[in-house]
C-alpha cells in the first residue's frame, strides 16, 4: 500500500462496489415499506463514484500529480457516506413530499400492517377481516406492488444533487492545477489584504440581501469566502510572526500587531451580521489554529489560549440553565448582566444545548414569540382553551412542553432519539425512522447516519476525519515555507473542526449550529468549498513531494562525487 | 464449453436476499448494512496503511552517520512541534464528540431522567408500535367471530381497529389521550419492536403465531345489557362473580364512543362537558355516599368480633352517643331545625337484633353498633375490604389509587383499572357522633366508589368468606386478597341478606317479585343517600348564585358560587343465587330516588339477564328464553 495510483484507484473502486451494496439494502429496505427507490438516481450516485475513482489516473497521467492520494481518498469515502445516506433520505416519498406527507405516511404503515397480518395472522383471523384465508406466512415481496419512484432521467441528472459535486469536481482540478504554481502562491501571499478587502464586499451585499441566513432561496454563497479569509490570515501570520516575536516589556510593536487583529476580526463582521455562530466558532477555531502554530513566544500563545477560555467560560456561565446556576453560590448574581447581554438566538442554542430536554418558561424573552404562535393556533383550534386555561395552571405546563417539542426543541430532540435509537450497528440501512428528523440531509445528516448504521457508523466517520486531517497536518509539516504550511493547517483544520461543530452539536457536545458536515451533507456551496479545499491541500502535497524530489535528486549528485 | 458451464449457475441464489434468508425480510438490508459497515472499516484500515506508508519521511543517506539526538531533531521547527501538539489535540476533541454518541446509545437510557421521561416524544415508538398490530380481545366466549376489539379494513383498504362494545366498553377501553384503559395496556408487547440490525439476523424469526390476543372475564351480551339499563340515567352497575373476583360487568353512564375521543376538539369537549362528566367512569373514580348499603360493611365487622348477637334498644327521640350531642334518627323518624323528632322508629322502637334491623334498615341500630364496635375494629375491617381508614377528615381529601385489589398478569393493567380508594375515618380526633353515623353509611363514610360497594357485597357472597382480587384477564389464576370472614360467618350474612329481598317487610322485596318463577333466591341491601350537587341549567351551564363580600380593600365586591342541590343518589347490592352466590352486583343512580324503588329493578333485570346467558350455572337454565329483551347478536363487521 505505497503511495501508488493503482492502490487507491484499487480503494476506490471498492469504495463503489460497498457503496453499491449500501443502495441494494437501502433499495430493499424501501421495498419492505411499500415504495421503489429511483434506479436513476443509484445509478447517478455510481456513476460519480467511478468519475471520482478515475480522476487519480487523469490526475496523474495529465497533471503528473505526485503528493499524497491519502487526502483525496478519504474524502472521497466520505463523500460515499454521505450519497448512500441521502439516497436513504432522498427516496423516502414521506421524507421528499412537502404536502402529502401524512398519506405517504399512512401508506407506507399500511404495507407494514398488511406485512404483519401476512406473517402472523391464523386463517381464521383473515377470514374475518376479509382477507384470503391462508395460514400464517412469509410475505412475498414480488408479488406486490410498490409507490414507484417519481424521477425521471433529466430531473436526475440536472438536478442540483449532480451538478453540484460536478462542480466541486472541477474546482477540485482547478484549484490544484492553480496552487501548485510558484508564482500563484508568490501572487497569493503578497496580496493576502486585498483578497480579503475583495471578497468583503460581494459578502456584504450577500449578507445585507440574505434572509434568515440563506440567500435567493436556500443557498449560502458565503461558504466560499472561507478559501480567501484563510488565505489573507495566513499570508499575512506568514510575514509578521517572525516580528510578533520581538516584544518591548512582553508586547510586540503595535504595527506588527494591530493589522494581525485586524484582519482576525475582518471575517467574523459579515458572519455576526448573517448570524451564522457555526462559522464563526470555526473560524476562531482555525484562526486560534493558525496563531498558536505560527507564534513563538509561550506567553503569547498563554494570552491568546486564556482569554479564549475566559470568554468561553462567561458565555457558558451566562447561559447556563438556571437550575443549575442557584446550586453554585454567586452564580445567579454573576451570570445576569451577561444574560442581558447575549443575543437571543445564543441564548436560545445555549438553552437547547445544556438544557435541551427541559421547556424555558413561557415568558422567557427568545422563546415568548414562539410560544404564543403556538398557544394562538391551538386557540384557533379550540376558542375554550382560555377559560380552561384560567381554572387549571398546571395545563400551561403541559401546552409549553408540547410546544417546545413541536417546535424549538423538535429538530434536536428527534436527532438524539435517532442517534440513542441507532445502538451498536444501527437499525440498517432503510429500515431506521431518520425521515422524521426534519432537513436531515444536511446539518442533521450524522443522525440520520447514526440511527441506521449506529456507533460503528460514527466511529467509521470519525475515523476517517482523523485520518483526513491527520494527512493535512503532515502535509503542513513538511511544507517548507510558513505560508503554505499555514494554508495547508489551515485547510485541514476547516474541514475539521467544521465536521467536529457538526456532530458535536449533534451529539450535544456543543452548541447545534447551522453548518454542514463537510463530504457528507447534502449541499451547494458548502460542497463545492470543501472540494476546492481538498484540492487546494492536494496542491499543497503535490508542491511538497516536488521540493522533496529536487532534495534528492541534488543529495544524490552530492554523493556521487 | 466452460462458458456453459457458467450458465448453469443459478445467479438468483446469489440475490442478497436469498443469502440472507427471505423468511425475514429485514434480514436483507440489516445483513448488507452490517457487509457495508464492514467493508468501509476495512477500507479505512487501508487508508490508515497507507497514511503511514506514505509519511514516513524519507531518509538521506548522510542522516544514517549521524548520532541519534540529532537525527531525531533534524527537522523539527517550532511550528512543526505545535503542529503535533494540536493533531493530538483534535484527535482527543474527535474521540470526545465520538464520546457523546457513546453516552446517547448506551447510557443516556439509564441515566438520563430527562431523557427516559420525555421517551413518549419519541416519534419512532408510536411508528414501530403501529406497525406490529395490537392483539384482539376476547370476551369471556373466546370466540374469534365475538371479538370486543379487533383490526378491520375500512373502505380505502387500510387496517383500523374496531370494536364491537364501543360505547358500552369506553371507559374499560379508554382512549389514545389521557389515562389508559385495556387498550393501551391489555397486550402483550412485541419484545423490541426496534431490533438492531445484528439482532435481526441472529434472533428474530417469522412467521410466528404471534400470540397477543387476550380473553376477558367481561360477558359481551351482559355488558351490552347493562348499557341498556342505564339508558338516560346516571350511574354506574358493577358485576364481579364473587367465588373467582372475575369481573362479568361495568359500566358507567353516561358514556361516549371511541370514535369520537379520537379527534382533539371532540376530546376536549368531552373533558369541558362538566354537567354530564362522560369520560368519567362512575363505577370506580367517582364517590358518593353509599347510604344504608354501608351497613352489611358494619355487619361483617360485627361478625369478626363476634358482636352480632348483640341487641341494641331503637328511640323514639332518636339515639343520641353522648349527652349534647344530635340524635340519630331513622329513615322513617324526622328530625326537625330545633332537634325535636317526630315518627315511629323503624321496626318498632323495641330492642332488636342484627337481622331485624338490617331487613328493616334501621340506621340507631348500626349507629350503635358501630360505636360498640370501635374505631380499632373498624379500622381492621375496612383494611381488608380495601378501604382506606385514615385518622383525620383532611386525609380523606387525598386522592388515593387501589390497584392492589386487581389479579392481573401485569401491572400497568391494574393501575389503568385501578379504582379510587374509598375512605372512612377512624382516628381519635372524631366523636363519637361522627363514628355512629359512619356505622350507618354516612358522614364521613360518604366516600365510596360502586365498585368498592360490589367488593363488600362479595365478601359475605364468597362461600369462604374471602375477598378475591378481581380479575379482567381470564386466563389468570384466582387470587385471594383477604380472608375476610369464616365460612360460618359468610354463610350467616348471607341468611340475613335474604331477609331484605325475600321476607316480608324487608327494603329490597321488590327484587323478588321480579324473579319470581324462576327459583333465584337472592341477597341485597338498599340504599337511600343524599348529596349535594352543583346544579346546572338546560344548556348544561353551570348555575351560580351572586353573592357579596367584602374585598381586601374593603369594597363590596360579587362573586359567584355554584348553586347546589341535594340529589338523592339510588343504591342497591345484590348476591344471587344465595346458595352459592356467582353474581354480586352494584347499582347506583344518581338522583334515583329511594334504592328499592331504582336500582334494585335494575339489578333484578341484570340477574335475569344474567340467567338466561348462563351464568348462574346449568340449574337455572331456561329451557324457552323469557327474557324481557330479545337476545341480539352482533356480529363482528
Amino acid at each position: 500500500m505505497k503511495n501508488r495510483t493503482s492502490s487507491h484507484f484499487f480503494i476506490l473502486v471498492l469504495i463503489v462496489l460497498v457503496t453499491a451494496i449500501a443502495h441494494y439494502s437501502v433499495y430493499y429496505g424501501a421495498l419492505i415499506r411499500g415504495y421503489e427507490t429511483s434506479g436513476i438516481t443509484a445509478g447517478r450516485n455510481l456513476l460519480l463514484l467511478c468519475l471520482l475513482a478515475f480522476l487519480p489516473i487523469l490526475l496523474k497521467r495529465f497533471v503528473k500529480f505526485e503528493g499524497n492520494w491519502t487526502l483525496y481518498t478519504t474524502a472521497i469515502l466520505l463523500f460515499s457516506i454521505g450519497l448512500t445516506v441521502q439516497y436513504r433520505l432522498f427516496s423516502d416519498p414521506e421524507y421528499t413530499s412537502r404536502r402529502d406527507k401524512a398519506e405517504a405516511r399512512q401508506q407506507k404503515l399500511k404495507v407494514l400492517q398488511m406485512h404483519y397480518i401476512q406473517e402472523n395472522y391464523s386463517a381464521e383471523k383473515k377470514q374475518i377481516m376479509g382477507l384470503p384465508a391462508t395460514p400464517p406466512s412469509p410475505v412475498d415481496l414480488s408479488s406486490e406492488t410498490p409507490r414507484p419512484a417519481p424521477e425521471g432521467y433529466w430531473d436526475v441528472y440536472l438536478s442540483g444533487k449532480t451538478i453540484n459535486p460536478i462542480l466541486g469536481i472541477l474546482g477540485l482540478i482547478a484549484a490544484f492545477i492553480l496552487l501548485r504554481r510558484d508564482n500563484i502562491l508568490e501572487l497569493l501571499q503578497k496580496n493576502g489584504f486585498l483578497i480579503v478587502l475583495l471578497t468583503l464586499g460581494p459578502l456584504f451585499i450577500a449578507a445585507i440581501w440574505s434572509s434568515g441566513g440563506k440567500f435567493g432561496g436556500n443557498l449560502t454563497p458565503w461558504e466560499l469566502a472561507k478559501i480567501p479569509f484563510l488565505i489573507g490570515f495566513a499570508a499575512i501570520l506568514a510575514v509578521l510572526y517572525k516580528n510578533l516575536a520581538r516584544t518591548y516589556w512582553g508586547v510586540p510593536r503595535a504595527k506588527d500587531a494591530l493589522p494581525l487583529i485586524f484582519m482576525a476580526v475582518l471575517p467574523f463582521l459579515p458572519f455576526f451580521v448573517l448570524k451564522d455562530f457555526g462559522q464563526m466558532m470555526v473560524f476562531s477555531s482555525v484562526y486560534a489554529t493558525l496563531y498558536l502554530i505560527a507564534i513563538r513566544r509561550f506567553s503569547q500563545r498563554f494570552v491568546l489560549v486564556g482569554s479564549v477560555l475566559l470568554v468561553v467560560s462567561i458565555l457558558v456561565v451566562g447561559a447556563l440553565p438556571e437550575k443549575t446556576q442557584e446550586k453554585i453560590p454567586l452564580l445567579p448574581t454573576l451570570a445576569s448582566p451577561v444574560k442581558t447581554i447575549l443575543p437571543d438566538r445564543i441564548q436560545q442554542r445555549f438553552h437547547l444545548w445544556l438544557d435541551g430536554f427541559n421547556p424555558p418558561a413561557p415568558e422567557t424573552s427568545w422563546w415568548k414569540q414562539d410560544y404564543d404562535n403556538y398557544y394562538k393556533r391551538l386557540v384557533e383550534r379550540d376558542p375554550n382553551l382560555p377559560q380552561m386555561l384560567a381554572e387549571d395552571p398546571n395545563l400551561q405546563r403541559t401546552i409549553n412542553i408540547d410546544a417546545w417539542f413541536d417546535e424549538l426543541a423538535f429538530q434536536p430532540a428527534q436527532a438524539t432519539f435517532g442517534l440513542a435509537s441507532g445502538g451498536t450497528t444501527g437499525r440498517g440501512l432503510g429500515l431506521g425512522y431518520p425521515e422524521l428528523i426534519p432537513v436531515a440531509d444536511s446539518d442533521y445528516i450524522f443522525a440520520a447516519l447514526a440511527e441506521e448504521l449506529g456507533l460503528f457508523g460514527g466511529l467509521l466517520v470519525t475515523f476517517a476525519l482523523i485520518v483526513f486531517v491527520s494527512a493535512g497536518v503532515r502535509t503542513a509539516r513538511d511544507s517548507r515555507d510558513m505560508f503554505s504550511k499555514l494554508c495547508s493547517i489551515g485547510l485541514a483544520s476547516f474541514i475539521g473542526f467544521q465536521a467536529l461543530v457538526n456532530i458535536g452539536g449533534i451529539t450535544r457536545a456543543l452548541p447545534m449550529t447551522g453548518i454542514t458536515l463537510p463530504f457528507v451533507s447534502h449541499g451547494g456551496f458548502s460542497l463545492i468549498t470543501s472540494f476546492i479545499m481538498l484540492g487546494m491541500l492536494m496542491a499543497f502535497s503535490h508542491r511538497n513531494s516536488v521540493d522533496r524530489r529536487n532534495d534528492e535528486l541534488q543529495i544524490s549528485s552530492l554523493n556521487l562525487r | 464449453m466452460n462458458f456453459i458451464l457458467l450458465l448453469l449457475i443459478d445467479l438468483t441464489q446469489w440475490k442478497p436476499e436469498n443469502v440472507f434468508g427471505s423468511q425475514v425480510l429485514e434480514r436483507t438490508p440489516s445483513g448488507l448494512s452490517i457487509i457495508y459497515i464492514i467493508g468501509l472499516g476495512i477500507l479505512i484500515g487501508f487508508l490508515v496503511i497507507t497514511f503511514f506508508d506514505n509519511f514516513r519521511r524519507h531518509k538521506f543517506v548522510f542522516e544514517s552517520e549521524l548520532p541519534v539526538e540529532i537525527r531525531r531533531r533534524l527537522t523539527q521547527t517550532v511550528a512543526n512541534r505545535s503542529l503535533r501538539i494540536w493533531h493530538v489535540f483534535f484527535v482527543t476533541i474527535a474521540f470526545t464528540v465520538f464520546g457523546f454518541q457513546v453516552y446517547w446509545t448506551y447510557f443516556a437510557d439509564e441515566a438520563n431522567e430527562q431523557f427516559q421521561a420525555l421517551n413518549y416524544k419519541d416519534l419512532r415508538n408510536r411508528r414501530a408500535n403501529a406497525a406490529s398490530l395490537r392483539g384482539w380481545m376476547l370476551d369471556r366466549s373466546g370466540n374469534l367471530s365475538s371479538a370486543l376489539a379487533y383490526y378491520k379494513l375500512d373502505k380505502n383498504g387500510d387496517v383500523i381497529r374496531g370494536f364491537a362494545l364501543e360505547r358500552e366498553m369506553a371507559h374499560l377501553l379508554g382512549t389514545e389521550r389521557g389515562t389508559p384503559g385495556l387498550e393501551r395496556t391489555l397486550y402483550r408487547k412485541q419484545t423490541d419492536p426496534m431490533p438492531e440490525s445484528w439482532e435481526v439476523l441472529t434472533k428474530i424469526k417469522k412467521p410466528q403465531d404471534e400470540q397477543k390476543d387476550v380473553r376477558i372475564t367481561i360477558d359481551r351480551d351482559l355488558q351490552a345489557f347493562l348499557a341498556k339499563q342505564l339508558e338516560g340515567k346516571k350511574g354506574a352497575i358493577v358485576v364481579l362473580n364473587p367465588q373467582n373476583g372475575d369481573l362479568l360487568g361495568m359500566y358507567s353512564n353516561p358514556s361516549y364512543s371511541l370514535d369520537e375521543a379520537q379527534t382533539l376538539e371532540n376530546y376536549l369537549k368531552l373533558e369541558g362537558n362538566k354537567r354530564d362528566k362522560p369520560l368519567l367512569n362512575r363505577a370506580t373514580r367517582e364517590f358518593y355516599a353509599s347510604g344504608s348499603t354501608f351497613k352489611t360493611f358494619t355487619m361483617i365487622s360485627a361478625f369478626r368480633a363476634n358482636k352480632q348477637n348483640v341487641l341494641f334498644p331503637s328511640y323514639p327521640g332518636g339515639f343520641k352517643p353522648t349527652s349534647g350531642s344530635r340524635p340519630i334518627v331513622d329513615s322513617t323518624q324526622n328530625l326537625a331545625a330545633d332537634g325535636s323528632v317526630s315518627g315511629v322508629c323503624d321496626g318498632g322502637c323495641q330492642e332488636k337484633n342484627i337481622t331485624l334491623s338490617y331487613k328493616v334498615s334501621s340506621n340507631q341500630y348500626f349507629a350503635q353498633l358501630a360505636i360498640e364496635l370501635g374505631r380499632e375494629r373498624l379500622r381492621e375491617t375496612a383494611q381488608l375490604v380495601g378501604i382506606a381508614a385514615v385518622d383525620s377528615p383532611e386525609d380523606a381529601l387525598v386522592q388515593r389509587f387501589f390497584p392492589m385489589i386487581w389479579n392481573t398478569s401485569n401491572p400497568n393493567i391494574a393501575s389503568a383499572l385501578a379504582p379510587q380508594q374509598s375512605s372512612m375515618v377512624t382516628g381519635k380526633d372524631i366523636s363519637l357522633y361522627d363514628l355512629g353515623i359512619q356505622g350507618m353509611g354516612q358522614g364521613y363514610a360518604g366516600q365510596m366508589t360502586p365498585f368498592q360497594m360490589a367488593l363488600i357485597a362479595s365478601i359475605p357472597a364468597n362461600i369462604e368468606g374471602k375477598l378475591m382480587k378481581i380479575r379482567i384477564e381470564a386466563d389468570q389464576p384466582p387470587q385471594t386478597f383477604s380472608q375476610v370472614l369464616s365460612p360460618q360467618q359468610a354463610a350467616s350474612i348471607r341468611g340475613i341478606m335474604s331477609t331484605v329481598t325475600e321476607e316480608s317487610g324487608g327494603t329490597g322485596t321488590v327484587i323478588s317479585a321480579i324473579l319470581a318463577g324462576t327459583g333465584i333466591k337472592t341477597g341485597g341491601k338498599t340504599g337511600t343517600a343524599e348529596k349535594l350537587a352543583p346544579e346546572y341549567d338546560a344548556a348544561g351551564k353551570l348555575k351560580t348564585i351572586k353573592k357579596r363580600r367584602k374585598d381586601v380593600n374593603g369594597e363590596w365586591e360579587d362573586y359567584f358560587v355554584p348553586q347546589m342541590y341535594e340529589r338523592t343518589d339510588s343504591w342497591f347490592i345484590t348476591i344471587a343465587p344465595i346458595e352459592l352466590p356467582l353474581l354480586a352486583i352494584a347499582v347506583v343512580v344518581e338522583g334515583g330516588g329511594y334504592g328499592s324503588r331504582t336500582a334494585a329493578p335494575i339489578a333484578a333485570n341484570v340477574i335475569l339477564k344474567a340467567r338466561d346467558l348462563g351464568l348462574l350455572g346449568d340449574q337455572y337454565k331456561t329451557k324457552t328464553p323469557t327474557t324481557p329483551m330479545t337476545r341480539k347478536k352482533k356480529v363482528v363487521r
